[in-house]
């Protein structure tokens, strides 16, 4: 589904990501790990357009995108879930979903129902502003909101940054409903949250793809992971 | 448990009603609340006055739709006003007298500039996005001023004088009173619907991260270029106005220091608001007008107020006003009247 080969990206002359490749096949959810600095966020903003790579190719369900500016790639089915919760704070809760579903032509009723399917709760707070949400609802909302169109590949940066752990288990809970429903990137720290449900994972450091990891036992071993964070 | 379920359901049923229906009654609303509100004040400050007070509202909303709800900020909006009121003058003065055909050339033109200048302009943000405004807006004026002033007479100036069209006197204070009050009201009733849809969503999603509409699958760029032709056309149709109003164009009409007092009036009233931007227009005007007659140098008493108004009361007084609203009025109030309703 998603195939990245040789990618070298660089903010002006410092370069960020050396010689990348890695392959996600459809129905996955695959994981990028590493320390911070590791180039996991620069990889994600490449994916979505928002970098330019100065050397590589990334090949999204067959097509070249990395000249794709990432309102193309929005109608192509990527969805970005930035990290920080970033919802538009001004707007109530219900014109948040209603740009999204107004963007991909989608009935609002019918995006309302998507995004209350995975948190009913959200349903009390149509009408607030969503930056008085608490930052695991922004975080869910964020992350309804990007089911709304006809997402195929959903790229979530550090989702549970900063959550309780409470709320964390509502998002691993969440994201374990749409593992059958889409693909998925995310960025992650939390090891716990990663054995859960990678089907992926590829450890970045230093802006390499250090290893690539499929094996059941070794995605489960969190002692094993520890050591890349 | 049952009853905090249906407490925390209620919300949705009451949107789906607010959104489409009452847009229209309370707008209707709004507008007749409007049209009170200049027809109560003009016994007290002349026709000619407030007729000047509502043309300045008009510009106050063209600069809001830029600056409150785009975020954008611009120190050169009365290039548009001032055009719209260079093109409807210069069409009565060598083509024809047919206001109504003048004022829809005042704004076509002044659309058009920006259309052509904002493919430039509304690329840019933040800083650059005031200053090349702020640029242009001395291009025209000192275009104005000097290189056509075989045409537009330069400092001098041209008279204007609208030929009738039926009932449509411009001559006439009443009559020209009752057209800018419409115009206002058009203005506003559009405005409002626009702002209330979905493309308001977007600008104002604009307005707090671009990057992220973006993400959203929108080509930001054409909802920000339209909105920049929409608040150039509407300072096309005040200046078209102000040309008809004062029978009058010289360069003032596209003076870049006039430019403060579109801000001043956006952020005394509160910005992000066509409400907020009608009472700033009018608080502004008075104090432009009668500031003067007791205080010399009454400029500083502008700085002193928007020092206040950025340090202090940033929402301004329209932001304050609905917070006394929604803070004691709706909440404590209302629920009060209710429950003795229910006893």
């Amino acid at each position: 589904m998603l195939v990245i080969k040789n990618l070298d990206v660089a903010y002006g002359h410092a370069k960020v990501l050396h010689d990348v490749s890695l392959d996600i096949e459809k129905g996955e959810t695959a994981f990028f790990i590493g320390r911070n600095g590791a180039g996991k966020t620069t990889l994600l903003k490449t994916i979505i357009g928002l970098l330019k790579p100065q050397k590589g190719s990334i090949t999204y369900q067959g097509q070249e995108i990395s000249s794709l500016s990432p309102e193309e790639l929005y109608l192509k089915g990527l969805r970005y879930v930035a990290q920080e919760k970033k919802v538009f704070g001004n707007l109530t809760v219900q014109e948040n979903i209603e740009i999204a579903a107004y963007a991909s032509q989608e009935p609002l009723e019918r995006a309302l129902d998507k995004v209350m399917s995975i948190y009913p709760k959200l349903e009390g707070f149509l009408k607030t502003k969503a930056g008085q949400l608490s930052g695991g609802q922004r975080q869910i909302l964020l992350v309804g909101r990007s089911l709304v169109g006809d997402p195929k590949l959903l790229l979530i940066d550090e989702p549970t940054q900063g959550l309780a752990a409470i709320v964390i288990e509502e998002i691993v809970n969440i994201l374990t409903g749409l593992k059958d429903q889409v693909s998925a990137v995310i960025v992650e720290q939390n090891l716990a949250m990663v054995n859960r449900l990678a089907d992926r994972i590829y450890v970045l450091k230093e802006g390499k793809v250090a290893r690539e990891i499929i094996n059941k036992s070794e995605i489960s071993d969190t002692k094993g992971l520890e050591e890349y964070l | 448990m049952d009853e905090d379920k249906a407490s925390l359901n209620k919300p949705t049923e009451l949107p789906e009603e607010l959104r489409k229906k009452p847009i229209i009654e309370r707008g209707a609303i709004d507008l007749m609340a409007i049209a009170i509100f200049f027809l109560l004040i003009t016994p007290l400050l002349s026709v000619h006055r407030v007729t000047d007070f509502m043309i300045f509202c008009i510009f106050a909303m063209s600069f809001d739709l830029l600056y409150g709800y785009m975020g954008r900020l611009s120190f050169g909006q009365m290039l548009y006003l001032g055009t719209g009121a260079y093109c409807c003058g210069l069409f009565i003065k060598y083509i024809g007298g047919n206001p109504l055909l003048a004022i829809s050339i005042g704004i076509a033109f002044a659309g058009m500039l920006a259309m052509l200048l904002g493919l430039i302009i509304v690329r840019t943000t933040g800083a650059c996005f005031a200053l090349i405004n702020l640029a242009f807006n001395h291009i025209g004026f000192f275009l104005v001023l000097s290189p056509l002033r075989e045409i537009t007479r330069g400092e001098d100036g041209f008279g204007v004088s609208a030929s009738k069209l039926g009932v449509l006197n411009f001559g006439s204070r009443p009559i020209m009173f009752g057209f800018v009050l419409l115009c206002l009201l058009l203005v506003y009733y559009c405005l409002r619907r626009l702002t209330s849809s979905p493309y308001g969503i977007l600008i104002r999603s604009i307005k707090e991260d671009e990057t992220r509409v973006r993400f959203l699958g929108y080509n930001t760029f054409l909802y920000k270029w339209f909105t920049f032709i929409l608040a150039g056309a509407i300072a096309g149709l005040a200046g078209s106005l102000t040309a008809l109003n004062y029978n009058y164009v010289n360069p003032n009409a596209m003076d870049v220091h006039s430019n403060v007092g579109v801000v001043f009036a956006c952020l005394i009233g509160g910005a992000g608001n066509l409400y907020g931007a009608i009472l700033g227009g009018v608080i502004y005007m008075v104090i432009s007008n009668f500031l003067p007659i007791y205080i010399y140098r009454w400029e500083m008493f502008l700085g002193f107020s928007l020092l206040i108004i950025v340090f202090r009361f940033r929402m301004g007084v329209w932001g304050y006003i609905q917070r006394f609203w929604e803070y004691t009025i709706k909440r404590k109030v209302v629920p009060r009247l209710m429950k003795k309703e229910a006893i």
